[in-house]
């Protein structure tokens, strides 16, 4: 296994755990934190894969802009989920 | 009960995914049919033809340009219902929990960053067509610096910046200019989408179109936010 | 079978787990917000999928004349991928503020309260 493997492999075991995690958990606003997280990663993960632009795009929207509009809609909606 | 039947259905699909992404090509050789058929070509002749290094952008705004253009309607219509659902009548608003004061540290950093940023979105939205980067790249940081700006003046004073005739100009920006482009092809090369042939002038409708898709972004994304963060009419 | 075909499709498996879990909260959970949060990584898995396969081991970004040696990652993938990016944020823009009405109209965003006969 190359150093590359190892990025790849521990950058999808994040991606997984993220997601595994946003299923679980009841705190909504926890969960936006947590998909930014993902969306970082996943960032990594195609600068990685030569994709530049795709990783640029994918930082701004998914880790900022998403997780901002999340978090004005919890504002109005409320933190805990049922 | 209702969980366990879904459970099922998920395994049940993932199984059949796994099934079929086994038989695909092991990714990462360069003799896979991904990188074999149109990609070969793009490769090849992207440069030439889209006149951009960058050959992400050449394939957006030559080759896959009509995709693009449907990609840039999406994003305005999505604003148009955003913008309809906020508008039309409903009940009084509550106004929203009281959100904690912005950190002056926070608010320092912001403003000492905001012209880095903008430097760096207009350096993308220009230059993407030779280096990574790109309309909507530039776009999208260009509208997370807008909501960036927002959270520490306040939404009222982020709308202050445009008049209101001028806001609704740059939200359509992408459509439109992106639609004359296409009639500028037709006329000049005979059909939709075509670049015309000088370098400079080619050069220039690529810089013209992700100037417009950029700025049409950002505006439709400060849109978005603005309809979440501010309530009731206006 | 040696570790390295093992592993070869690792990528895409990863892949397939994610849209799961996705599709898992979308079924299951009431919350809208958190079928929302369920969409938003179906979609990111399916974009992972199309950037692994466009992927080149060793091979640099699609941009020409900077110096990059080929084989480069196919750009069609990417400018697949981009294209998604933003639609997808647009229909989650368009989702939460839809949302916010329901919860305004309605005063819940739980499915299953939101689908109760009214006593």
């Amino acid at each position: 296994m190359s150093p590359n493997d190892v990025f790849d492999l521990l950058i999808l075991t994040l991606l997984i755990g993220c997601a595994l995690a946003i299923a679980r958990l009841k705190d909504l606003a926890a969960a936006v934190v947590l998909f930014s997280i993902y969306s970082f990663a996943l960032c990594l993960l195609w600068v990685h894969r030569g994709a530049p632009d795709v990783a640029m795009t994918e930082a701004a929207v998914g880790a900022g802009i998403t997780a901002v509009l999340f978090f004005y809609a919890l504002t109005r909606t409320g933190r805990r989920e049922k | 009960m209702r969980r366990v039947l879904a459970l099922a259905v998920v395994l049940v699909l993932a199984a059949l995914m796994m099934a079929g992404v086994n038989q695909l090509p092991p990714p990462g050789q360069a003799d896979q049919p991904v990188h074999r058929h149109v990609a070969a070509d793009y490769v090849a002749g992207g440069a030439q033809a889209g006149g951009a290094g960058n050959l992400v952008t050449s394939v957006l705004l030559h080759y896959r340009a009509l995709d693009t253009y449907g990609e840039v309607v999406v994003i305005f219509a999505a604003l148009l219902g955003v913008l309809l659902v906020r508008s039309t009548g409903g009940p009084p608003t509550r106004p929203p929990s009281r959100l904690v004061p912005v950190s002056p540290v926070v608010d320092q950093v912001v403003r000492l960053m905001t012209p880095f940023i903008a430097l760096f979105a207009l350096f993308m939205i220009v230059e993407g067509h030779v280096l990574p980067g790109g309309g909507f790249q530039g776009g999208v940081v260009l509208g997370a610096l807008m909501i960036l700006l927002s959270l520490i003046l306040g939404p009222e004073r982020l709308r202050g910046l445009l008049p209101i005739g001028a806001v609704t100009w740059v939200r359509a920006a992408a459509p439109l200019v992106f639609l004359l482009c296409a009639l500028a092809g037709l006329g000049l090369a005979g059909w939709w989408f075509a670049l015309p042939d000088p370098g400079w002038l080619r050069e220039f409708v690529l810089v013209a179109l992700e100037l417009a898709i950029g700025f049409g972004a950002a505006a439709a994304l400060t849109g978005f936010f603005l309809s979440l963060a501010v309530d009731g009419h206006h | 079978m040696d570790i390295t075909s093992g592993l070869a499709h690792i990528d895409y498996i990863a892949m397939v787990i994610l849209f799961a879990v996705g599709l898992y909260i979308v079924l299951t959970r009431q919350n809208l917000l958190k079928k929302i949060l369920g969409l938003n990584i179906m979609e990111t898995s399916v974009f992972g999928l199309i950037v692994t396969s466009g992927m080149v081991d060793g091979g640099s970004p699609p941009l020409l004349g900077r110096g990059l040696e080929a084989p480069y990652a196919s750009p069609v993938t990417h400018a697949l991928v981009l294209t998604g990016i933003v639609v997808a944020l647009s229909v989650t823009a368009l989702a939460l503020v839809l949302i916010v009405r329901v919860k305004r109209e309605c005063g819940s965003i739980e499915l299953d309260e939101l689908l109760e006969p009214e006593e």
